[in-house]
């Protein structure tokens, strides 16, 4: 394993993209940073760009004015990165998957900008926490 | 419920009605009074204007949202006026008739009908005269002109045979790349001002929103917003669910009005069918609402501590607004979504074994607020922040329409729970919290008093509640219509749902409270400094975070970068550093 991969795995840091949910998962993901939860000793710190970001936390099913900028986002993120579609939302379009307005899951968007693209699945409306931070830790022991 | 159906105002059995009636006189074809709260009056259209003049200054209504329906003839206009101080919802129904379908906007006198006529005229296509700005926006860029979701006939773009949805527009639209801009651009600056876009994705802030700040020099002279990034398309959804699915579907509108968005939902549809819930299912209701209340209160009291830098603010609010989501977990099974309402009563019973724990949880979090509440009543470095800041005046929340803490901190004393009783809000005993500078320091201590109220109510709801059934049986939804109102944490939700008794609803318009709210944002941040910003837009509790999404600020003249994101969070906090040094 490389000095850059490992140095990932010890501390990814994660940015948040919100591509049309309804705040709960992103609640429950800044929840995240609280002193409950308390992620920063896994050392998963909330970027402001893309650009510095290991990991994307997607949320929300992919509205049709989110999608060209959800892929331009994944564009812009330093690669390797780590997907995670948080939410039954991410993960299919949940609930509002029959809607107008829903334009495709978020891996089918990543996965057409990138193919070989790494992407986690934390399903949930919304997931827990706890689980959260167990599909981060196990999304990252497999790279 | 009486049964009344009048010609011309004569014989109305509610004074208020009556009253309204009276005073639009001529204009009225038509009245329809089904039940003691609600009455629905069809106007002449080519009145609306002077309708609303009479609703609005005459007869001091508010209006809480407008319905567009398509219906055989045209697109039905209803307006929603509450009375809250009698109790009472009137609705104006004007016809937009085929083939124009067009009407006169009542947005060119009125900033709360603003948005909503724009986007009538994206989702059904109804004409709006004079509107001083007609612009897209709810739909997305490329959503192809001409194809409106709530007409009758609208049709989803199928599956092909590969999975994939048809998503970028449909056969015959034309170019995204260049109609979008068209349909939804922000308009140019001007001489001397400066654009600065803030959106649509912000590095902490969870929703994508995209504000356009047109500044001169540090003051904000002007505000605009275009919204769709989140647009999910539920009240179309909704006419496809069965009665009983849609609590599940709306409480997903909003990660933190869970408990109220299916409530007035609820309330709408137990309105049509005259179907009276248990009293243990109201006081259940009623407890699971008010500690959705005290949770949402708390994480914004987090959020604004963020905003001004006051990081130890942020992580102590949510540290110990944890033990309410952990209640909220043991009474509903969950800690956000609740799915505990249901039309009838509630789903979920709450067994005496977990009283204790409630108390305790509420306890525990008594000496923190009263912490927290004293560090911002107290601190004078939050008062040099907050107090002047953002100013919204009591004409201005009254034009805007703005409700919950946002109006409460105006002076306007409006609260759904008193105004419209339901629940066990007028059973327990508590206080409605007003302010009246209207700044951003008044809307925060409205916040943190509303935190001891919640508390109050549940206390006294847990020792009062009966016991009982916590639900009635429901079997069929009779034809009718009905309004079903609801306090949430940022202020009043309304829906409004439409019943054909078939097994789904067949019209449902839903109104969160941020959608008045958030375009007040023209009226209380112009003349402000673009570091006080981020606190004003915070400071309606927008969803949590409707707020801007401060992506990079460039100069309109010159193209160059100007101020990231953190760069602006960061200026809002060094003015509070520099405060601190002064006071």
């Amino acid at each position: 394993m490389g000095l850059g991969t490992w140095a990932l795995k010890k501390s990814p840091w994660v940015y948040h993209v919100n591509v049309g949910a309804c705040n709960n998962c992103d609640i429950e993901i800044l929840e995240l940073l609280t002193p409950r939860y308390d992620v920063e000793r896994l050392g998963m710190v909330l970027v402001g760009s893309p650009r510095h970001a290991d990991a994307l936390l997607v949320t929300g099913c992919c509205t049709r004015q989110a999608e060209p900028r959800l892929a331009e986002l994944y564009k812009q993120t330093a690669k390797p990165c780590v997907v995670f579609c948080i939410g039954s939302c991410a993960c299919t379009g949940g609930i509002f998957r029959h809607g107008y307005h829903f334009s495709r899951p978020v891996d089918e968007v990543i996965r057409e900008v990138d193919p070989g693209a790494i992407i986690a699945y934390v399903p949930g409306c919304p997931p827990k926490p706890e689980a959260m931070i167990a599909g981060a830790a196990a999304a990252l022991s497999t790279l | 419920m009486s049964e009344l159906k009048n010609v011309t105002g004569q014989d109305v059995e509610s004074p208020i009605l009556a009253r309204v009636v009276a005073a639009l006189g001529g204009m009225v074809l038509d009245v329809t009074e089904e039940r003691p709260t609600q009455g629905w009056i069809r106007v002449d259209p080519a009145r609306v204007r002077e309708a609303s003049r009479v609703m609005f200054e005459q007869l001091r209504g508010r209006l809480a949202t407008v319905t567009g329906i398509d219906v055989r003839d045209g697109i039905d206009i209803l307006y929603h006026w509450t009375f809250d101080a009698d109790h009472y919802i009137a609705t104006i129904k004007a016809l937009a008739a085929r083939p124009s379908q067009a009407i006169d906007s009542v947005g060119q006198d009125l900033p709360a009908c603003n948005w909503i006529e724009r986007e009538m005229h994206d989702l059904l296509g109804a004409e709006f005269r004079g509107h001083p700005d007609m612009r897209r926006l709810i739909l997305a860029d490329n959503w192809p002109e001409g194809v409106h979701p709530l007409r009758r006939g609208f049709k989803v773009p199928k599956v092909d045979g590969n999975g994939k949805r048809e998503t970028q527009q449909w056969a015959g639209a034309a170019d995204p790349e260049v109609t979008g801009q068209k349909f939804s651009a922000p308009k140019k600056p001007g001489l001397g001002r400066t654009l600065i876009n803030v959106g649509p994705f912000h590095p902490l802030q969870e929703e994508m929103e995209f504000f356009q700040l047109y500044c001169e020099g540090e003051t904000v002279v002007d505000m605009d917003m275009r919204t769709s990034y989140n647009h999910r398309g539920i009240e179309e959804l909704s006419s496809r669910l069965t009665w009983d699915q849609v609590p599940f579907l709306v409480e997903r509108v909003c990660g933190i009005c869970s408990a109220s968005h299916p409530w007035a939902y609820i309330r709408a549809v137990e309105g049509i069918a005259g179907i009276q819930a248990p009293p243990r299912a109201e006081y259940l209701r009623t407890i699971v609402a008010e500690l959705e209340r005290l949770h949402s209160h708390m994480l914004w009291l987090g959020l604004a501590g963020h905003f001004l830098g006051y990081n130890t603010v942020w992580m102590w609010a949510w540290k110990y607004r944890e033990p309410i989501m952990d209640i909220l977990e043991l009474v509903t099974g969950s800690r956000i979504h609740y799915a505990n309402n249901r039309i009838g009563g509630v789903r979920r019973d709450v067994s005496p074994d977990m009283y204790p724990e409630i108390r305790k949880a509420l306890d525990s979090i008594k000496a923190p607020m009263e912490m927290l509440t004293k560090a911002v009543l107290d601190d004078p470095v939050l008062h040099a922040r907050l107090k002047g800041v953002g100013v919204l005046s009591h004409e201005d929340a009254r034009r805007w329409g703005v409700t919950g803490p946002t109006a409460r901190a105006s002076g306007v004393p409006i609260d759904v729970r008193r105004d419209h009783p339901h629940g066990a809000y007028d059973l327990v005993e508590w206080n409605v919290i007003t302010q009246d500078a209207g700044d951003v320091f008044a809307k925060a201590v409205v916040r943190c008093l509303e935190c001891f109220e919640a508390v109050k109510i549940i206390e006294r709801c847990v020792d009062q509640i009966p016991d009982g059934p916590i639900a009635v049986d429901v079997d069929h939804i009779p034809p009718g219509e009905g309004c079903g109102n609801y306090e949430a944490p940022r202020g009043e939700t309304f829906h409004y749902v439409r019943s054909d008794g078939g097994p789904g609803p067949v019209r449902h318009k839903i109104r969160a409270p941020s959608y008045v709210n958030i375009p007040s944002f023209k009226a209380s941040c112009i003349g402000q400094h673009i570091a006080d910003v981020t606190i004003i837009l915070a400071s309606v509790d927008p969803c949590y975070s409707c707020t801007e999404r401060l992506a990079r600020v460039v100069d309109a003249d010159t193209g160059k970068p100007r101020y990231t994101f953190s760069d602006m969070v960061r200026i809002s906090q060094e003015r509070t550093r520099r405060l601190r040094k002064e006071v």
